[in-house]
C-alpha cells in the first residue's frame, strides 16, 4: 500500500467516535484496505475498533431478541449454533461470504458498510460514485449491475448480511457524536437518486455498534440463498433471504429481501405484498415469484437477473414449504 | 555410441513447425521396450523439489533479495490508444529514494515486438503499454513516483474488437492495417465446395471463444545484477536461453556476458516463453544506478500486459454423406492478437484429426487495442477443438449417429495433412476406455430429455496435439567420486516435474537410488542447451538426452573399470552401481571405489536427444468425457466428472502425470465456465484486472477426475518412448463440457464461457424483460 | 546504529539469493527474528514508524514499522520468511495465508499492526528443525502441488482446517480450502493431501 496514515487504538467507544470524525473506522479492514489499495479511500487515520470488547458480543434476551455486536466476525456468525438453529438466514449469509480467511477477519459491521464491487467504481474510472460525471456501467459492461433502483448509478449492494437482516427486519444501533440512534436496516441504505456517492446514512464519526434482530414469531422460518458464478470467493449475482411465518400451508407474515438486484438490499413491494395469505403450493409459489421485480428495468446485459431472482424465490419457497 | 552428426531438425512447437540444425547421436540408444520392467521410471516417486516447496524454503525469483537492491515499477498508458506528446519526470526524480527514471526520452531505441515497436515507444497501442519505468530504493517509493510523472497524451481513436478492427473504417493500429500480414492464412486440401455439393447433410454454425489470461501465481519478475560488464539475471521464465538472447541483443552485449538463472517458478502456461520488456528495463536501470534491480508485475499488470489467449470467432461448415462420412469441412475464423504480433489461428485440430478429403481453412489474426497475446497452453487448439467437436456432435445428430460412432467412422489411420503414418495412434483405444469409464450408454439418447430442474448430460471430445519434441536438446551428466550424480540440462521445471523425471531417468539407467541424483536446470552459464519449456516438448526432448548421457556414463565407467581391473571392457558389466566381472561375479568394485582411482574426481558425459524418425507424423491423442449438471433455474453448470483417456507414450511418473492432467482439466473447466477478460467497450480498458473479477476455478469447482493412459510407449519416437502431456491434458476439456451441456439441455451454446447469464438466455430465449 | 542496521539488513537479504539449501534457510529465520529483537529494543521509533511486538513462529519479535506495512510484507521483507507468497496482494487468492492466533487469514490483506500482541504461524513454523510436519509430509506423498507457489498458503489453510476439524469430510475440505487459488489446478491432489493428513492424525490418535 502506498499510503501513509496513523493507526490508533482507542480505549473506549467515546474515544473511537471522537477520533473517527477525522479518520476511518477500521475493524476487519477487508474492504477498507481494498479501497486504499485501489486509491479510492485515503484515510489519514485508521481508528481500530478491534480492541473494544463491547462490540464483540452475541446476546439473546427473552423478548428483546438478538443483539449482535458489530465486531463479531462473519465466521463467528456462521458457526454459532444458536443462530444456525433459530436464525439460519444469518448464519447462512455469513457463511456464504467470500472465503474462510476473509470470514475470520471481516466483521458484521464492516460487511454492512462495505462499498460496491462495481468494476468501474473499483477500477481506474472517474465514475459518478467517486464524484465524476457519469456512470460507465449504464451503457458499458453491466451484466453484474442492478435491474431496479438504479438512477444514474447502477451498482448493486454487495452485502449478503444486509439481505438476511433486511428479511429479518433487523435494526441497527448507531453511536456517534450526537449519541445513540436506532435505525431499521430498511432505512440504512441510500439509493443513488438520493445521493450517488454514498451507500448508507452513516454520518462522519458514526459507528454501527450492534445489530438488533427481533425475536421471530413462533412458526417462523428463515433462509438465505446466494447464487454466484464461482463456487466460492464470489459476490452474489442474486441472493434471496426469506423470513416467513407459515400457518396451515399459507404464508401469514414475514418478508423476502433480494440482493444483487438493486443499489441497496431490496425489499420488492409487490413481492412482499403478495406474500401474506398466499398458499405455499405450486400456484401460490409461482404467483409470488412472478410478482417479484415487475418494475425491473434491466440494462443491456443483465436481464437474466430477473429470471434468476424469480427462480431463486421459487426455490426458497419450495424449501420452506417442504 | 559416442559418435554424433548434425541434422536439420524439424518439429512442431506451440504455433508452428520449427526447423533448426541440431547435433544428434549417430547411433540411437535402443528404446526401452514397451514391456521393459523399469524400476524407477513409471513409478509414482515423490516430486524431487517437494520438500523445498512444502517447507516454504524454495526460493523463487520473486523471493530473491540482493544486498543494496533497488526496485522498479512501470508506468502504463491509461488509454486504449494514444501518442505521447511529452513526458515530464522532474517531480518524480526529485522524490527522495528515486534513483532513475526511464522513458522514451532517455532510453536507448531497442526494437521490440518483432520490430513493430520499441521498448519505449511514443505510439501506445493499448491501455497498459509501457510509458516509463522508475527505479527506487523501495517498491513503494517507485509506485509513488509513478504518480508524479506528468505525461501529455494525444488520445487516439481505438478499436478493441477483432470483428470491428477488420472493417475498412476502423481505427488503424499500424499503417498497413489491422490484419496481421495483410492477409489470412489459408490451408486447402481437395476441394471443399465440391465436397459440399456432393454432401447429403450440410451444417453451418458460428462459434466464439473469449480472451483468457494465463495468470500464473508467481508474477513475471526479474532480478538483475551487473558485476562490471557481466550481467546476471534471475528470471521467472520458461526459457532461460531465450531471455539471454533477448538481453544480449537488446543491450548489444556478448551472450557470454549474460547469465540467466531460473530455479523455481510459479507457473507460466506459455506467458513466460518469451523475454519481457520488464527484464530489459530492469537491466538498463541497474546499469544506470549501479545497483541490483528487482522488477515484479503486480496482479493488474499480470492481467493487462503479459499475454493472453486470443479470442476467436469461427464459422464452420461441414458436409457429410447420409452414412456419416465427412466429405468437406471449411473453417473461417478471426481472432485478436492484441496490439502486437502473436498468433490467433485455431484451425489445426480441424485440419488434422479426422479423415476428410476436402478441407479449407481461412484464418485472420487481427490487431486490436488490447494487451498482446502469447501462447497459452495449446495455442489455437483449445478454441478450435471447442468449435470442431461441437460441429462433429451436430453432424452425428443430423446423420442419426452416436457421436462416438461418427468419430470412429471418420477415424484417420494416417495424418491427413502430411499423408504420413503416425509413430503411434491409440485414439480408438482412448475412445473405448473413456466411454466405458464414464458410462457412455447412460447419456441422454435425446438431448435435453432429462426431466427435472437439474438436468444431467454426458459429452465427449477428441484431442490432438504434437508433443513429440526433438533435437537439439542436450544434457550433461557428472559422476562424482562418491558415486553421486548430477544431471545438468538447460530446460526449466515450470511446475510440471522436470526435475523429478530427469532424476528418475538417470537413476534408472545408473541403477542408483533417487537421492544419489541431483538435477540442475535453467542456468545458461552451466547447463547445456534445451528448448523453452512449452509445446509439451520438454519430457520427450530432455528425457532421451539424459538417458543418452547416463548410458554414455555407464560405458565410460566400464572403460575405467576394465583398465583398473585389467580386463577387456566386454568382460565388465554395470550392475546397481557396481562394476562386475561377468565371468567372475565375485570380482567387482563399486562406482565410488572406482572413482577414487580416477584423479579427475568427476566424469562428465554429454547426452543428446536423437533425431525424430523420418517419414512419420508424431502426435498425442486422447478423448475426454464429461458429466455435467445444468441447473436450469439458475443457469449454473456443475461439472461432476471428467474421464480423460489419452495416448501420450510412456508414463514416467504416474503421480505427477495424474496431477498435470487434473490441472489441465481444471484450467479447461475455467475456460469453459468462468474465465474471461472483459474490456469496457467505451474506453477500451480492461475491467478484469484482479482475481475477484477474473474468475478462475477454486477447489470446490473440482469434479471427480479419472485419468486413463491407453499407451505403453512410443519407442519409434525416442529412447524413452515419452511424449508430452501438458497441452493434451487441457485441449478437449471445454469442448467435452460444452457437448455434455448440449446433451443435458438440448440447447447448443456456441459462445464461451458458459456463464449463467448465457445459459439462462439460451434456456429462456430473450431474457430482457421486466 | 544506522551502520549496524544496514549491515544487518544486508546480511538478512543476502540469504535470499536462492542457492542455499533448505537447512540453512531455517537458521536464517531465527537469525533474522532475534536480530530484529536485539536491534530495536529500547530504541525510539524512527519518524513515521511505530513499534510492533508480536510472536512469529514461537519467537518474540519487536521492531519498528510504518503503519501501512501489511503482515505479508512484514514476514517477507522484514523477517525474511519468504515461504509466505504474495500473488494478488488483495485478499483474493490465499497464497499469503498464515495463522493469526490460530485462525487462517490473508496476510497480504491485513496490516502488520493488526497482529500486534498476537501469534503468527507461517509455513516455516510448521517445521521441526528440518523435519516436515505430517501435513507437509502428506502434501509430498500425495503430490498436492505443482509449481509450489500457492503451496505454503494451501498448507496453512489445511492446517487451520484440521485444527478446527481433525476429521473433515470431503465437503469440509471443499469449504475449508475454498479460499486458496491454485492456478496449476492441483486441487484433486491438494484435497487428497488434506484427507491423507487427517487420516494419519486419526491413526496417531488411536
Amino acid at each position: 500500500m502506498n499510503q501513509q496514515f496513523e493507526y490508533i487504538n482507542p480505549q473506549s467507544l467515546d474515544e473511537a467516535v471522537k477520533l473517527a470524525g477525522q479518520g476511518s473506522v477500521y475493524a476487519g479492514g477487508t474492504d477498507l484496505l481494498g479501497l486504499m489499495k485501489n486509491d479510492i479511500a485515503h484515510p489519514q487515520r485508521l481508528v481500530n475498533l478491534k480492541a473494544l470488547p463491547e462490540l464483540k458480543a452475541v446476546e439473546r434476551q427473552k423478548g428483546k431478541g438478538l443483539r449482535l455486536g458489530a465486531l463479531v466476525t462473519l465466521n463467528e456468525l456462521a458457526e454459532n449454533e444458536m443462530l444456525q438453529k433459530d436464525f439460519p438466514a444469518i448464519s447462512q449469509a455469513a457463511g456464504s461470504a467470500a472465503s474462510p480467511q476473509l470470514r475470520n477477519v471481516g466483521t458484521l459491521g464492516g460487511n454492512l458498510c462495505q462499498r460496491p464491487r462495481c468494476w468501474y467504481f473499483r477500477g481506474d474510472f472517474d465514475c459518478l460514485r467517486k464524484g465524476g460525471a457519469t456512470c460507465f456501467a449504464m451503457d458499458g459492461e453491466n451484466k453484474y449491475h442492478c435491474v431496479v433502483g438504479g438512477d444514474g448509478c447502477y451498482i448493486v449492494h454487495p452485502s449478503d448480511m444486509a439481505v438476511a437482516l433486511l428479511a429479518l427486519e433487523a435494526k441497527l444501533e448507531i453511536y456517534g457524536p450526537g449519541g445513540q440512534r436506532l435505525l431499521p436496516i430498511s432505512h440504512f441504505y441510500v439509493l443513488p437518486e438520493d445521493d450517488p456517492t454514498v451507500e448508507t446514512v452513516l454520518q462522519p464519526g458514526e459507528i454501527i455498534t450492534s445489530v438488533i434482530v427481533p425475536e421471530q414469531p413462533v412458526g417462523s422460518r428463515s433462509v438465505f440463498v446466494k447464487f454466484r458464478e464461482r463456487s466460492a470467493w464470489d459476490f452474489a449475482v442474486v441472493s434471496v433471504a426469506a423470513a416467513l411465518q407459515v400457518q396451515n400451508g399459507a404464508i401469514s407474515g414475514g418478508k423476502i429481501a433480494l440482493g444483487g438486484v438493486a443499489p441497496v438490499p431490496w425489499l420488492d413491494k409487490k413481492l412482499n405484498n403478495t406474500l401474506a395469505g398466499t398458499a405455499l403450493d405450486e400456484n401460490g409459489i409461482n404467483k409470488i415469484a412472478a410478482s417479484a421485480l415487475t418494475d425491473a428495468e434491466p440494462l443491456e446485459q443483465n436481464g437474466y437477473k430477473v429470471i434468476l431472482a424469480r427462480n431463486m424465490i421459487k426455490g426458497v419457497l419450495q424449501s420452506l414449504a417442504g | 555410441m559416442a559418435d554424433k552428426k548434425v541434422i536439420k531438425s524439424r518439429y512442431f512447437f506451440e504455433e508452428d513447425f520449427e526447423e533448426q540444425l541440431a547435433e544428434v547421436p549417430a547411433e540411437k540408444v535402443a528404446a526401452w521396450d514397451k514391456k521393459a520392467k523399469l524400476k524407477i521410471v513409471g513409478k509414482g516417486v515423490d516430486r524431487y523439489d517437494a520438500y523445498d516447496k512444502v517447507s516454504g524454503t524454495a526460493r523463487y525469483t520473486f523471493d530473491i533479495q540482493l544486498p543494496h537492491m533497488a526496485y522498479a515499477k512501470t508506468l502504463r498508458c491509461p488509454y486504449a490508444h494514444a501518442c505521447i506528446k511529452s513526458i515530464d519526470v522532474s517531480q518524480a526524480e526529485k522524490m527522495p529514494g528515486v534513483l532513475a527514471v526511464l522513458t522514451a526520452d532517455n532510453a536507448p531505441k531497442i526494437k521490440w515486438y518483432r520490430g513493430t515497436s520499441y521498448l519505449f515507444d511514443r505510439h501506445l497501442r493499448y491501455a497498459g503499454d509501457e510509458v516509463a519505468c522508475v527505479a527506487a530504493k523501495s517498491e513503494r517509493i517507485a509506485a509513488q513516483a509513478l504518480k508524479k510523472i506528468k505525461v501529455e497524451y494525444e488520445v487516439l481513436p481505438f478499436v478493441a474488437d477483432a470483428g470491428k478492427a477488420m472493417q475498412p473504417d476502423a481505427p488503424k493500429l499500424y499503417e498497413n492495417g489491422n490484419i496481421a500480414g495483410g492477409k489470412p492464412s489459408v490451408y486447402e486440401r481437395g476441394n471443399a465446395d465440391e465436397g459440399f455439393n456432393r454432401a447429403d447433410v450440410v451444417v453451418e454454425e458460428t462459434f466464439d471463444t473469449q480472451v483468457v489470461v494465463h495468470n500464473p501465481t508467481e508474477p513475471h519478475c526479474s532480478v538483475v545484477n551487473w558485476d562490471g560488464d557481466k550481467l546476471t539475471v534471475w528470471d521467472s521464465t520458461q526459457s532461460v536461453f531465450g531471455v539471454r538472447n533477448a538481453l544480449a541483443d537488446s543491450l548489444d552485449i556478448p551472450a557470454n556476458h549474460v547469465r540467466v538463472i531460473k530455479k523455481y517458478m510459479g507457473g507460466g502456461f506459455g506467458s513466460k516463453l518469451a523475454a519481457g520488456k520488464y527484464t530489459i528495463m530492469a537491466a538498463l536501470l541497474a546499469r544506470t544506478i549501479g545497483r541490483p534491480v528487482k522488477i515484479s508485475m503486480d496482479r493488474e499488470e499480470m492481467n493487462l500486459a503479459v499475454g493472453n489467449r486470443p479470442d476467436s470467432v469461427q464459422k464452420l461448415k461441414f458436409g457429410a454423406k447420409k452414412d456419416g462420412t465427412l466429405l468437406a469441412m471449411s473453417h473461417y475464423s478471426y481472432g485478436a492478437a492484441g496490439a502486437y504480433p502473436s498468433g490467433a489461428g485455431c484451425s489445426w485440430p480441424l485440419r488434422s484429426i479426422y479423415k476428410c478429403p476436402n478441407v479449407r481453412t481461412e484464418e485472420y489474426t487481427v490487431f486490436i487495442n488490447a494487451g498482446p497475446g502469447r501462447p497459452f497452453r495449446a495455442p489455437g487448439h483449445v478454441q478450435g477443438t471447442f468449435a470442431l467437436e461441437a460441429m462433429i456432435d451436430t453432424m452425428a445428430e443430423k446423420t442419426g449417429m452416436d457421436p462416438l460412432d461418427f468419430r470412429l467412422k471418420n477415424y484417420s489411420e494416417i495424418d491427413p495433412v502430411s499423408g504420413q503414418p503416425y509413430t503411434t495412434k491409440r485414439l480408438r483405444e482412448a475412445y473405448e476406455a473413456g466411454a466405458k469409464a464414464i458410462g457412455w450408454e447412460n447419456r441422454n439418447k435425446k438431448p435435453g430429455s432429462d426431466s427435472g430442474v437439474i438436468k444431467r448430460g454426458l459429452g465427449m471430445a477428441s484431442q490432438i496435439w504434437w508433443g513429440g519434441g526433438g533435437p537439439p536438446t542436450y544434457a550433461n551428466l557428472k559422476m562424482n567420486r562418491d558415486g553421486s550424480v548430477e544431471v545438468l540440462c538447460g530446460t526449466q521445471d515450470i511446475g510440471t516435474g522436470t526435475y523429478t523425471i530427469l532424476a528418475q531417468v538417470a537413476a534408472e539407467v545408473l541403477e542408483l537410488p533417487m537421492d544419489k541424483v541431483s538435477v540442475i536446470l535453467g542456468d545458461t552459464a552451466v547447463t547445456p542447451y534445451a528448448h523453452g519449456s512449452g509445446g509439451s516438448v520438454t519430457a520427450p526432448s530432455t528425457t532421451p538426452a539424459v538417458r543418452h548421457a547416463a548410458e554414455l556414463m555407464k560405458e565410460k565407467l566400464i572403460g575405467y573399470a576394465a583398465a583398473q581391473m585389467n580386463l577387456p571392457p566386454e568382460r565388465i558389466a554395470y550392475r546397481s552401481g557396481e562394476l562386475v566381472d561377468r565371468d567372475n561375479p565375485a570380482q567387482k568394485m563399486s562406482v565410488s571405489a572406482l572413482m577414487r582411482k580416477v584423479r579427475e574426481q568427476v566424469l562428465v558425459t554429454t547426452g543428446m536427444r536423437e533425431a525424430n524418425p523420418e517419414g512419420y507424423a508424431v502426435n498425442t491423442f486422447g478423448a475426454q468425457f464429461a458429466e455435467v449438471e445444468v441447473h436450469t433455474d439458475t443457469g449454473k453448470i456443475v461439472v461432476k466428472r471428467i474421464v480423460a483417456a489419452h495416448d501420450i507414450g510412456r508414463t514416467l511418473n504416474r503421480k505427477l502425470l495424474e496431477n498435470q492432467f487434473e490441472g489441465g482439466i481444471m484450467q479447461g473447466i475455467g475456460f469453459a465456465l468462468m474465465e474471461e477478460r472483459v474490456i469496457d467497450r467505451n474506453t477500451g480498458k480492461v475491467l478484469t484486472t484482479n482475481l475477484e473479477n477474473y474468475k478462475m476455478t477454486l477447489l470446490p469447482d473440482m469434479p471427480e477426475i479419472e485419468v486413463i493412459i491407453v499407451s505403453d510407449a512410443d519407442p519409434l519416437l525416442n529412447n524413452t518412448g515419452v511424449k508430452g502431456i501438458g497441452e493434451p491434458a487441457h485441449i478437449p476439456t471445454a469442448a467435452a463440457i460444452a457437448n455434455a451441456v448440449y446433451n443435458a439441455t438440448g440447447v447448443r451454446f456456441k459462445s464461451l464461457p458458459l456463464t449463467p447469464d448465457k445459459v439462462l438466455q439460451g434456456l429462456y430465449g430473450g431474457v430482457k424483460q421486466g | 546504529m544506522a551502520e549496524k542496521d544496514i549491515s544487518r539488513r544486508i546480511f538478512i537479504k543476502r540469504l535470499g539469493t536462492g542457492v542455499a539449501g533448505s537447512g540453512l534457510a531455517l537458521s536464517q529465520l531465527s537469525a533474522a527474528v532475534s536480530a530484529g529483537k536485539d536491534d530495536d529494543a529500547g530504541e525510539k521509533a524512527p519518524k513515521d514508524q511505530v513499534l510492533l511486538q508480536l510472536t512469529v513462529n514461537g519467537k518474540a519479535v519487536r521492531l519498528h514499522i510504518p503503519a501501512s506495512l501489511t503482515l505479508a510484507e512484514l514476514l517477507r521483507d522484514r523477517l525474511n520468511l519468504s515461504g509466505t507468497k504474495v500473488v494478488c496482494n488483495h485478499g483474493e487468492c490465499g497464497a499469503c495465508t498464515v495463522l493469526l492466533d490460530g485462525k487462517a487469514v490473508y496476510s497480504c490483506h491485513i496490516l502488520a499492526l493488526d497482529a500486534a500482541g498476537k501469534e503468527v504461524l507461517t509455513v516455516e513454523g510448521l517445521l521441526k528443525g528440518e523435519e516436515l510436519h505430517p501435513l507437509q509430509e502428506a502434501f509430498v506423498k500425495e503430490d498436492g502441488l505443482q509449481c509450489g507457489f500457492c503451496t505454503p498458503g494451501q498448507i496453512m489453510s489445511a492446517y487451520a482446517l484440521l485444527k478446527q476439524k481433525p476429521h473433515p469430510t470431503p465437503d469440509d475440505i471443499r469449504e475449508g480450502m475454498a479460499g486458496n487459488l491454485c492456478r496449476c489446478g492441483a486441487y484433486p491432489k491438494i484435497a487428497q493431501s488434506v484427507l491423507a493428513a487427517a487420516k494419519s492424525n486419526a491413526r496417531a490418535e488411536r
